[in-house]
């Protein structure tokens, strides 16, 4: 399976992270998005005529909806993060996935004016990614009230991995996360999983690991 | 500080509609004339001086008294050019610059990458202000990296050395994997817009013929991007000169010496100088 | 996790040991915001470069120096901290009194309303009564609030029957919500005028 990958893209982090998750291998095809917009190049048109990134080729299978990728690798390989087929869980994974777009085109769109100098209303995509998290904040409050850690049940599904990535890094777009506690217990509980990645903007929780012990001498 | 110059853009991304800018919160304009050279225009419609070097558009809005520093290494037959591209930050320029100058973050902050955990510890290296150059040098730098570049497998001992040859700009050298006794050059160029607010513009000068291109620019990016997390959450915004309100340790000799020769020069955009 | 309070912000940390810590925001070392840090045992660490401070405030490791031992010299502000019925209460110097209790009241959530608390007081129709709690007049059986002023918002923390069902706590939530939207719309009409 081949991942055509921006590294600062959190919508390529999605299939990153979810593929390490449930140890699945990707062949990384780097794409060089900025400064040299390879993505609207005649190469990456071709395979994706949006313009846009990641795309997921497997065998002639070619994806160009991160949405659809997280689907795909969990029906290939763990199923469970498809969620247990309960009708309120279904829908709420649904629920999650299409708000996730919103979540792209509000925080991920202030992310790419405030950090890549792309064109934007910024005022106006910062009051909509204010909005998402609030609501995403409340979401999560419920949650917690029905004794889940995560948005669609008590284990993660697809739904928190298309939406954890731009929530994250809201504020490389100057987007502050310190107002949502319940956002900040899902987003640590996410970075707690085994096999968890990051990527840059997201730091490593070190507190997993044991404070090294000195070793005299040693450098 | 209007004398100095900076970089305003990248070479290979100029057209004839320019690229709209600030400089020290003036607004210029960077663009190709007829003939294909760069100009670069302020507000007022004043024409400011320009070079092109180091793939960048580089200019000023006084009159430079210093030509631009010298890379040698950038007319070296056998290296890469890398342009990374611009990234902006909230932070002080100066900010800036004293990040890439430090080493005592990699195991933390570059985890796994430039550094990590239990190798923490930061070796004595030399540092001095160089009377001729009137630079700021710092030498003999080792550090334990678990990923020194991309073409390093595994973990190993890098040197490196550290030049700050104008205010907002920074050279790395660094060890080179595939040839020994060469050393890579990465090099942050800091455009201030403001005093709190700056683009930065990595480049590289490298000896590596096997990696792809977008593989070299993500590997910086990702270090880059990392940083930035930082230096949007370090409070002043702006660089304190003045001791007090900071605390520097054995392994902040090069931020030490970049703050002092700061302010011998008077340069203080982007900088506090009373402790609050 | 981060706070704010009338002194500053600060970073708001449980220890190994369960003990709540609050301490400035700000490392001494380079001004890193020490609410990004990690906490291990009973300290909590810079993101930056590691230092890590101690629930008293003093400076304990510096890994770039391992074998230093930090002088005393180099330590964070850290306020008295005390938890009560599930609420937790930060200092202002030498506290008089302990913090007041709320009998047979658990927290649910804490939300930032970008309002004044005279402009959440309007929108609940009431005003705090002299333990600081608001029963909003249309929701007398449902919720308490406790406000917090901070700068020009105001952070509530919204307190209900202990007895509630999970469904009345989901119900008591969105109250809550639509407590904060009104609130807000109250304060850009004052804004306005
Ligand atoms: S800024 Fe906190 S350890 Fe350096
Ligand atoms: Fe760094």
């Amino acid at each position: 399976m081949k991942l055509y990958d921006y590294v600062l893209s959190p919508s390529c982090y999605k299939v990153r992270l979810m593929a390490a998750l449930i140890g699945v291998k990707l062949e990384i095809r780097p794409v060089d998005f900025h400064p040299g917009a390879e993505h609207l190049g005649p190469e990456l048109m071709a395979l994706n005529p949006a313009g846009s990134i990641p795309i997921l080729e497997d065998g002639d299978l070619i994806l160009t909806e991160s949405t659809a990728m997280l689907a795909y690798l969990a029906a290939k390989a763990a199923p469970e993060w498809l969620g247990s087929g309960a009708p309120e869980e279904t829908a709420r994974i649904q629920q999650w996935l299409s708000f996730s777009h919103r979540l792209t085109a509000s925080l991920g769109g202030a992310r790419l004016h405030e950090m890549l100098l792309r064109p934007g209303d910024i005022a106006a995509l910062q009051a909509q990614g204010i909005a998402a998290l609030r609501e995403l904040e409340a979401g999560l409050v419920e949650q917690g009230l029905r004794g889940m850690r995560f948005l669609a049940s008590d284990r993660p599904t697809i739904a928190d991995i298309a939406c954890f990535p731009y929530v994250a890094l809201a504020p490389d777009g100057g987007i502050l996360l310190d107002p949502y506690p319940a956002i900040r217990l899902w987003s640590r509980a996410i970075r707690g999983l085994d096999d968890f990645i990051e990527m840059p903007g997201i730091h490593r929780l070190h507190e997993l690991n044991p404070e090294p012990q000195i070793e005299p001498g040693a450098a | 500080m209007r004398d100095e110059w900076y970089p305003v853009g990248l070479f290979s991304q100029l057209d004839r509609n320019g690229r709209n800018t600030v400089l020290m919160g003036e607004p210029i304009t960077v663009a190709l004339d007829a003939e294909g050279a760069a100009t670069v225009t302020s507000g007022s419609g004043r024409a400011l001086p320009v070079r092109v070097r180091y793939g960048h558009v580089w200019s000023s809005l006084g009159n430079p008294r210093k030509e631009l520093f010298a890379i040698p290494e950038a007319d070296q037959p056998g290296r890469r050019f890398v342009d990374v591209g611009v990234v902006r930050v909230r932070c002080s320029p100066l900010r800036a610059v004293e990040n890439f100058l430090d080493i005592a973050h990699f195991p933390f902050v570059h985890t796994d990458i430039l550094g990590a955990e239990p190798h923490t510890e930061v070796e004595e290296y030399k540092v001095e202000i160089r009377k001729d150059e009137d630079e700021v040098w710092a030498t003999q730098v080792k550090f334990y990296q678990p990923q020194a570049a991309k073409s390093a497998n595994g973990g190993i001992t890098t040197e490196y050395m550290y030049r700050v040859p104008a205010p907002t700009c920074s050279v790395l050298y660094k060890t080179c994997p595939p040839r020994p006794g060469e050393w890579d050059v990465i090099t942050l160029f800091v455009q201030p817009l403001a005093e709190d607010l700056c683009d930065v513009w990595p480049w590289m000068a490298l000896f590596d013929d096997a990696t792809p291109m977008a593989d070299l620019i993500h590997f910086q990016q990702t270090i880059f991007l990392q940083d930035r997390s930082i230096l949007e959450n370090q409070i002043p915004r702006l660089l304190p000169l003045d001791p007090g309100m900071e605390i520097p340790t054995r392994a902040d000799l090069t931020s030490v010496a970049y703050r002092r020769w700061l302010k011998r020069h008077n340069y203080t955009y982007g900088a506090q100088l009373v402790a609050q | 996790m981060p706070a704010r309070i009338p002194a500053g912000p600060i970073a708001l940390w449980r220890s190994q040991a369960g003990h709540a810590v609050a301490s400035a925001d700000r490392c001494p070392h380079r001004g890193m915001r020490l609410s990004h840090g990690f906490v291990r045992g009973e300290a909590l660490s810079c993101i930056y470069h590691g230092w890590s401070y101690g629930k008293t405030g003093n400076c304990l490791r510096i890994p770039a120096h391992p074998s230093l031992t930090p002088p005393e010299t180099i330590r964070v502000a850290t306020h008295d901290v005390e938890e009560s019925d599930g609420i937790i209460w930060i200092a202002l110097g030498q506290p008089a009194a302990r913090p007041p209790r709320f009998e047979g009241l658990v927290p649910l959530r804490s939300l930032t309303v970008n309002a004044n608390v005279a402009a959440v007081e309007a929108a609940a129709g009431a005003k705090a009564d002299p333990e600081g709690l608001v029963s909003p007049s249309q929701h007398p059986q449902e919720i308490r609030l406790l406000l917090a002023p901070q700068d020009d918002q105001t952070l509530i923390h919204v307190l209900l029957d202990d007895k509630s069902s999970p469904s009345r706590r989901i119900a008591a939530s969105r109250t809550a919500e639509s407590l904060r939207r009104m609130a807000e719309d109250l304060q850009a009409k004052v804004q306005a005028s």
